[in-house]
């Protein structure tokens, strides 16, 4: 028999997580499927479990000097209509799921899951944004691209869990979220592309790029990125097609029930060729 | 007296919207135990050995040897057993259920049953063809020698999955000697009629009882039957309820689905580009078994010529038998393959003789009195070039066309025309059906509509009892429609093939029409009303030649899309259609047969996929078969002309089908058109949009 434990506040739930052999549930949206048995029946928990969603220490959105702070099990929803919350990270929660779904789903949730298809991931690696694993015995910092390190793994221990989520905060003359599902709304990512650049008096002075569902883990390559530095919004223009052959290698997908390698590699292709060709030198004060 | 048209709650509105509503699932009867069923894992072999676990007490295993009768599920062709016994044919196929009281315990049991296997070559293609026909009207071979050209494309369309809300679920209760089945059905004679041959009883042993039900599309048709056998014979042996209830991913793993097809068009093109001939070659997949198979393919090949007049005809059809999970019964039942194949090859002949293709369909487009494929004879005005006016105008069709007219503009307009043929195939309705319905009048004047239709969503308890209140001029609440219960209502045929309204309803209306006659307030009265077909109508099944409907509901679709050139995803802009269906009998239960028929229709034009893999299915839950949500529907504008029908009640005709069949050539055309490459296949996904923007045809 599995436990299921409801701790009162962080500390009691990071000493279960101590001393035992816990899992941690968040909003349950991922779990819940993952783990679904027979109705009426218990579900198929190989763990004990250990239930987090309603930890006030772990909920909410704070602006601190050039970043914003989330905790681990705040819902998307209230991040969809937060003000301090970057706007690509709002872009990308729009993009997922349904309302219902979104009310209980968390981003600590998301990251954790490690889906290759996992929405907030192309955005929060584009935006350098880091993890905070606590546990009774301390806590650390990590970039969340480093702590992913393939499909539903992870570099955290078990006795630790994600509490807050740390984007810096960034200026970006241009930006842009797309998701590619089987429909309009509640679709798992065929592909994503984040993407963003900085274009300063006709120059680019930062270009990042991040894709979803094309690789084990999200693809985003700096070296590539800042090749580009420097270079002029024409050189870049009329460098597309030079630059998208450097992300070939990098673009790797798979054949699955969802869809096809051959559609997914071409798309994220085209999403950025498209997302270059739409920069423009930026005239009005630049969109957050 | 209120137009019978003007929309009333529905009578099922409260229990439902509150949750009080219960369906099979909701229902355990006392000392109920669970099935859990265990199935073939692979496509095509022999059984070499089956060794259970130990059964703790109170556990039992029913397979084919339990069977008291015969080891068939009655639907048409009687070929799918109930249980397999030597021979596995296809992945999913049910060989034994284990009952008992706790459903953890019973899934333990199960994967603990060791199977071996011999395997067989599978067949997944078209060779093992099964069922044939083939039909002539006029003279095709002369037509096609003297042809100016002869033009052939040939047309495929895929899998399609009902998505019902709620699973299919089924209870058996033994009590003595009797078995009663409750179940999420369609058609509770069709029920009835198949455990009586398997438990080897009498027919008034074997009684069948419909509580609610959560959408069918015709995945309730024939499949209950086979779930309901062997619920039964498990109640049978164990002497105790015996409730098999299916969850999403078994359902869609191993139910019924849409026959994909594949259809060969030639056409023989006259002088002033007058298509003279049709030759068709209609290929159906019908899965491992055959079931009502042949009636779905003689849905198909009656409708072979679209909503068109042509003079000469050969049309050979055949359903082919592969290692696959059989399909069946599905919302149109033969006609959304047909219509998509011919609606895409009149707007493909247009064009490759270089004309317009709605003025080529228009010139070709049948009339009253012509013959039909079949040739028999369309009696009833046809309204379609005036439903066609309104429909241009509504969608102000000629001025978008011109301007999404560049070489691939992303944006299109794409148009369908078409019909549907109301009631049974053929003479089924006199010589299968012979449906009888029941009214009892009451002493207090409250009057029990007796009969065995089901209300699935779609609405029939609310419309066949307004046809009853409306004929009696009673008030609403006077009437009630029970759920039917085979042991208190006549056979009144299957809840299937748009009949419900127009024969059903038909004969509630003369009944009615006859107690009114004879109604003496507070005095009790029973009378009965027996299908009688017109007398004109003429269908000779072996030729397949007469009149195979006795009447015809007509529809334009218009479909405008934009298309995606980065991701090739497709957007329904918007939606613009007009039916005739004789005579509306509440507008907003029409209108929501009109928003489902489009969604589902369009959705298998270009967004529903399922694939099987080497007998196995790719898309196993609703996270990966995707079916459209509200965001994936563009604004649906409806419009009805009427055109009452003789012999419907008021006027009706059939309009639960027709609303999905025009949709998917209408996206089709409307892609096509955006993205300027032909299609052919359906569903029209964006990686087979990606594929012919490589290497299409223009
Ligand atoms: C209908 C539906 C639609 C969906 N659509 C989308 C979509 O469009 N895009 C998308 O990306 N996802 C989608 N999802 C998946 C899911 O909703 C998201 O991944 C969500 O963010 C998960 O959050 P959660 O709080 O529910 O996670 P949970 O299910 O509670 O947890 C997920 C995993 O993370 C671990 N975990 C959670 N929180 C922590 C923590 N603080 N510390 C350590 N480990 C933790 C859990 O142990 C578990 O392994 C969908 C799910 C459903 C059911």
């Amino acid at each position: 028999m599995v436990e299921h434990r409801i701790p009162e506040n962080l500390n009691e739930a990071l000493k279960l997580l101590y001393h035992g052999d816990y899992q941690v549930m968040a909003g349950g949206t991922d779990l819940m499927v993952q783990r679904r048995s027979l109705s009426d029946t218990p579900l198929d928990f190989p763990k004990n479990m250990v239930y987090c969603a309603h930890l006030q220490e772990l909920r909410g959105i704070r602006k601190e000097a050039h970043r914003v702070e989330i905790g681990a099990m705040t819902p998307l929803e209230d991040l969809l209509c937060h003000p301090d919350v970057p706007s690509l990270v709002r872009r990308a929660i729009g993009e997922m799921a349904s309302p219902a779904i979104r009310h209980v789903a968390t981003l600590g949730g998301n990251i954790a899951n490690a889906s290759p298809a996992g929405d907030t991931l192309p955005v929060l690696y584009l935006l350098d944004a880091w993890a905070e694993l606590r546990s009774l015995a301390g806590s650390r910092m990590i970039l969340i691209r480093d702590l992913i390190t393939g499909p539903r793994a992870l570099k955290i221990h078990p006795e630790e869990m994600l509490t807050k989520i740390g984007i810096p905060e960034m200026h970006f003359s241009h930006e842009t979220f797309v998701k590619v599902g089987g429909r309009q709304a509640d679709a798992i990512s065929k592909v994503s592309l984040a993407a963003a650049a900085d274009i300063v008096e006709g120059k680019v002075s930062d270009l990042r790029i991040a894709f979803g569902a094309v690789a084990p883990t999200v693809v985003r390559d700096e070296t590539l990125e800042g090749a580009w530095e420097g270079a002029t919004l024409s050189e870049l223009k009329v460098g597309v097609w030079r630059l998208l052959d450097m992300y070939v290698p990098l673009i790797r997908p798979i054949d699955d029930q969802r869809s096809g390698k051959h559609y997914r590699h071409q798309v994220a292709l085209n999403l950025l060729r498209d997302f270059i060709e739409s920069l423009s030198e930026p005239t009005s004060e630049p969109g957050r | 007296m209120r137009d019978i048209s003007t929309s009333v709650p529905k009578t099922d509105h409260w229990e439902k919207t509150a949750g009080t509503a219960k369906y099979v699932a909701d229902l355990a009867p006392e000392g109920a135990l669970h099935a859990l069923t265990f199935r073939s894992p692979i496509p095509h072999g022999e059984i070499r050995s089956l060794v259970l676990p130990d059964l703790p007490e109170g556990y039992a295993s029913v397979d084919a040897r339990d069977i008291p009768g015969k080891n068939g599920v009655h639907i048409i062709q009687d070929d799918m057993p109930v249980f397999a016994e030597r021979t596995l044919r296809y992945v999913g196929e049910p060989i034994l259920l284990l009952v008992g009281p706790d459903k953890t315990v019973l899934k333990r049991l199960l994967s603990a049953i060791r199977l071996e296997t011999v395997p067989l070559e599978p067949v997944f293609d078209d060779r093992r063809a099964d069922v044939w026909h083939h039909y002539v009207k006029g003279d095709p071979d002369q037509a096609f020698a003297r042809a100016k050209r002869i033009i052939e494309y040939e047309y495929q369309t895929g899998l399609q999955e009902q998505a019902y809300l709620e699973p299919q679920g089924m209870i058996a209760i033994p009590e003595g000697d009797k078995m009663t089945l409750i179940g999420s059905i369609q058609c509770p004679y069709y029920v009835k009629n198949a455990v009586v041959p398997v438990l080897g009883c009498t027919s008034d042993k074997v009684r069948v009882i419909q509580p609610p039900v959560g959408g069918a599309f015709g995945g309730k048709e024939e499949f209950p039957s086979l779930i309901a056998c062997q619920a039964a014979v498990a109640a049978r042996k164990t002497k105790r309820p015996v409730r098999l209830i299916y969850e999403r991913p078994e359902d869609i793993e191993v139910t019924t689905k849409r026959h994909p097809a594949r259809i060969r068009l030639r056409a023989a093109i006259g002088e002033g580009n007058v298509v003279e001939a049709i030759a068709s070659d209609i290929r159906l997949d019908g899965g491992a078994y055959l079931g009502l198979s042949n009636v779905v393919l003689s849905r198909s090949m009656i409708a072979t010529t679209g909503a068109y007049t042509v003079p000469n005809v050969s049309c050979s059809g055949e359903v082919y038998v592969t290692n696959t999970v059989p399909t069946g019964a599905f919302r149109g039942f033969g006609a959304p393959q047909i219509f998509f194949a011919v609606e895409m090859f009149f707007q493909h002949l247009a064009k490759d003789l270089g004309e317009d293709p709605l003025a080529f369909k228009l010139r070709h487009l049948a009339k009253q009195g012509d013959l039909t494929a079949t040739s028999g004879t369309f009696r009833d005005p046809i309204l379609v070039p005036k439903m066609v006016k309104r429909a241009l105008e509504m969608s102000d069709y000629q001025n978008k066309t011109r301007r999404y007219s560049g070489e691939s503009p992303y944006r299109g307009l794409g148009l369908s025309l078409f019909f549907h043929g109301c009631g049974f195939t053929g003479s089924g309705e006199a010589t299968i059906i012979k449906a009888e319905v029941q009214l009892r009048k009451n002493a207090d004047d409250t009057v029990d509509v007796l009969i065995a239709a089901v209300d699935m969503g779609q609405g029939a308890k609310t419309t066949l009892a307004k046809i009853v209140a409306h004929t009696l001029d009673l008030p609403l609440d006077r009437v009630r429609f029970p759920y039917p219960d085979t042991d208190v209502v006549p056979d009144s045929g299957p809840t299937v093939a748009s009949r419900t309204v127009m024969i059903v309803g038909g004969l509630l209306e003369k009944a009615a029409q006859k107690l009114k006659a004879r109604w003496v307030s507070g005095v009790a009265v029973q009378l009965t009303e027996r299908y009688q077909p017109p007398e004109w109508i003429k269908w000779d099944e072996k030729a397949f030649r007469g009149d195979a409907y006795p009447a015809y509901s007509w529809g334009v679709d218009v479909v405008e899309v934009s298309v995606d050139p980065r991701t090739y995803q497709v957007k329904i802009e918007g939606t613009w259609s007009v039916y005739d269906v004789g005579k509306g009998i509440d507008e907003r239960i029409l209108e929501g047969q009109a928003d489902g028929g489009m969604t589902q229709g369009l959705a298998y034009g270009y967004m529903e996929n399922m694939e099987i893999k080497q007998g196995v299915l790719r898309q196993r839950n609703l996270t990966d078969y995707i079916i459209p949500t509200a965001c994936d529907c563009g604004p649906y504008a409806v419009e009805w002309v009427e055109n009452p029908f003789v012999y419907g009640p008021m006027g009706a005709k059939g309009a639960g089908e027709l609303t999905l069949i025009g949709a998917a050539p209408a996206v089709a055309a409307a892609i096509e058109n955006a993205i300027g490459r032909r299609i052919r296949k359906i569903p029209a996904t964006p990686e087979s949009l990606l594929e012919l923007i490589e290497y299409g045809k223009r």
